[in-house]
């Protein structure tokens, strides 16, 4: 099987400090992987230098099998902080099919519509169609960008801290549909997360991304056995308590 | 009532109103459509500082030699190379958008007067606030050519560019990754603006452009709920309160340039009492 990511010896340096040193590990096609590590580890760079929007300062990464910008057509992302310009108007429909077409659409055609309802339906969002992106909530902004994700029929999902800011029943909903999803459609996925039930539930495999990739396997490998891990997941129980809380 | 409306209409009679009207429309369409990426972006002050930057443009072709109406030729790659040079600022570092264009803004007057005051003595003299608050009435044929030459040209590839620098302007970080060209697109909304500000400060003046390009966008921002809607709105409120302000003027015997920005800022008043929540 080939790989939907593999990096190798990837070093990304920010502002004069490096973020990732020689970091190598691969993701396979249709697999799910958690990404999980400290804050300022280096997991939103790595998803970044994927989507080949940050430079390599060495090592390589590739993406379903070509350089991170070709491949960016058939991968979907959902980022972490919503950047979005808010004084801008907006509607959760135009948003999906901005990404549908390249550009930001200045009529919305029916196709365009049809397009955003049926990606809207399988994140449980179909009402939020003409919703105002700025007047979301937490659970149904994180949708409305699952949905924009997914309209192009992705191979491959990177999300970044997606349930961040999501209550706890918006978080477990958020990762059913997402389960259910990556199921049905063979996609794989690289998941950002502190969530240590997340990880458990939803990924085969982890990587512990610590400037350099410190753990790689299975989840129950790399949260019970590695001690940093896990005492940075979940304390003694293995309980859901975050890290880093995802609020 | 007919008598009223041909009263009211009499100024279309004289061709220097005729070419006001033509200039000021213009200029009031296209200020308008531009503006409304210029306000999304919050980028207001930028067209105010290009207006000063102008400033400075003339001044060099004053001292390089040029007349008044020829000083235009300078002054427009000059100010485009600060809309340029401000745009670079705001990419590579830190500082932000009002930041570079204060600092751009600045210098670029301060070498406007240095070189006015280094223009030989024999030199014809300046009308300076002619500079400053322009004069629409007075508004050259060759001005009005310019000025819709201008117009026609920013509005088209604003046509063209528009669908693309709307996703910009909602997410650069998302337009990246679908495949627009984000920097290249910033870089030539700054060079749109500062080619839309120089035939401005030509009409209207250094002072008082800038309320072409961010009065009408910010006033049809607050009622409008789509951007192409707030385009139309923008432009119809920039040509109707030019076309407004130009006659109310005439009639009233008062400045033509503050009376168009005065009507403006009546609609952007009346607005936001009426604004979408």
């Amino acid at each position: 099987m080939s790989e939907a990511i593999r990096a190798e010896g990837v070093t990304v340096d920010l502002g004069g400090r490096r973020v990732l040193d020689e970091v190598t590990f691969d993701v396979a096609r249709g697999e799910f992987a958690a990404l999980c590590g400290p804050n300022g580890g280096g997991k939103t760079t790595f998803l970044k230098a994927a989507l080949g929007l940050l430079p390599l300062r060495s090592g390589r990464i590739a993406v379903l099998d070509t350089t991170p910008k070709a491949a960016r057509p058939r991968v979907g992302y959902v980022p972490q902080v919503k950047t979005f310009n808010a004084a801008f108007p907006a509607r959760v429909a135009d948003v999906i099919a901005a990404n549908r077409r390249g550009r930001w659409p200045l009529r919305l055609t029916a196709e365009d519509r049809e397009a955003a309802r049926a990606v809207l339906v399988q994140v449980g969002g179909e009402r939020l169609l003409d919703f105002a992106l700025s007047r979301l909530s937490g659970g149904e902004m994180q949708r409305a960008y699952l949905a924009r994700a997914l309209v192009n029929t992705p191979e491959l999902l990177l999300l970044d801290e997606p349930t961040a800011g999501v209550d706890a029943r918006g978080r477990a909903e958020f990762l059913d549909v997402l389960a259910g999803i990556a199921e049905r459609r063979e996609l794989a996925v690289v998941l950002v997360t502190h969530s240590a039930r997340a990880v458990r539930r939803l990924a085969r495999r982890v990587v512990y991304l610590h400037t350099t990739a410190r753990a790689w396997g299975p989840p129950d490998e790399v949260l019970d056995h590695d001690l940093e891990l896990s005492g940075a997941f979940s304390g003694h129980d293995h309980a859901d308590r975050p890290f880093c809380e995802d609020a | 009532m007919a008598e009223l409306v041909d009263a009211l209409l009499a100024p279309l009679s004289q061709g220097f109103v005729l070419r006001a009207l033509g200039a000021g429309a213009a200029l009031g369409a296209v200020g308008a459509v531009l503006g409304v990426f210029v306000v999304q972006r919050g980028l207001g002050l930028l067209s105010d500082g290009l207006a000063h930057a102008t400033f400075g443009g003339l001044a060099l072709g004053l001292l390089l030699g040029t007349t008044s109406d020829r000083a235009i030729w300078v002054a427009l790659p000059f100010t485009v190379l600060i809309a340029l040079g401000i745009q670079y600022v705001r990419r590579h570092t830190s500082l932000g958008g009002d930041v570079a264009t204060g600092v751009f803004f600045a210098v670029s007057f301060a070498a406007g007067i240095l070189f006015l005051g280094l223009r030989p003595a024999t030199a014809a003299p300046v009308n300076v606030e002619g500079l400053l608050f322009g004069s629409l009435l007075a508004v050259s044929p060759e001005a009005l050519a310019v000025t819709l030459v201008v117009a026609v040209v920013v509005v088209l590839i604003l046509a063209v560019i528009g669908p693309r620098l709307a996703y910009a302007t909602f997410d650069p970080e998302l337009a990246a990754l679908s495949g627009v060209p984000v920097p290249t697109l910033e870089y030539v909304l700054l060079a749109l603006t500062a080619l839309v500000v120089v035939v401005g400060v030509k009409t209207v003046g250094v002072v008082l452009v800038s309320a072409f390009v961010v009065i009408p966008a910010a006033t049809a921002n607050l009622v409008g709920r789509t951007p192409a809607r707030i385009a139309v709105l923008a432009v119809v409120l920039g040509v109707g309160g030019t076309a407004f302000g130009l006659f109310a003027s005439y009639h009233l015997n008062v400045a033509t340039g503050a009376t168009i920005i005065l009507t403006l800022g009546a609609l952007f008043f009346l607005a936001l009492v009426f604004r979408r929540r």
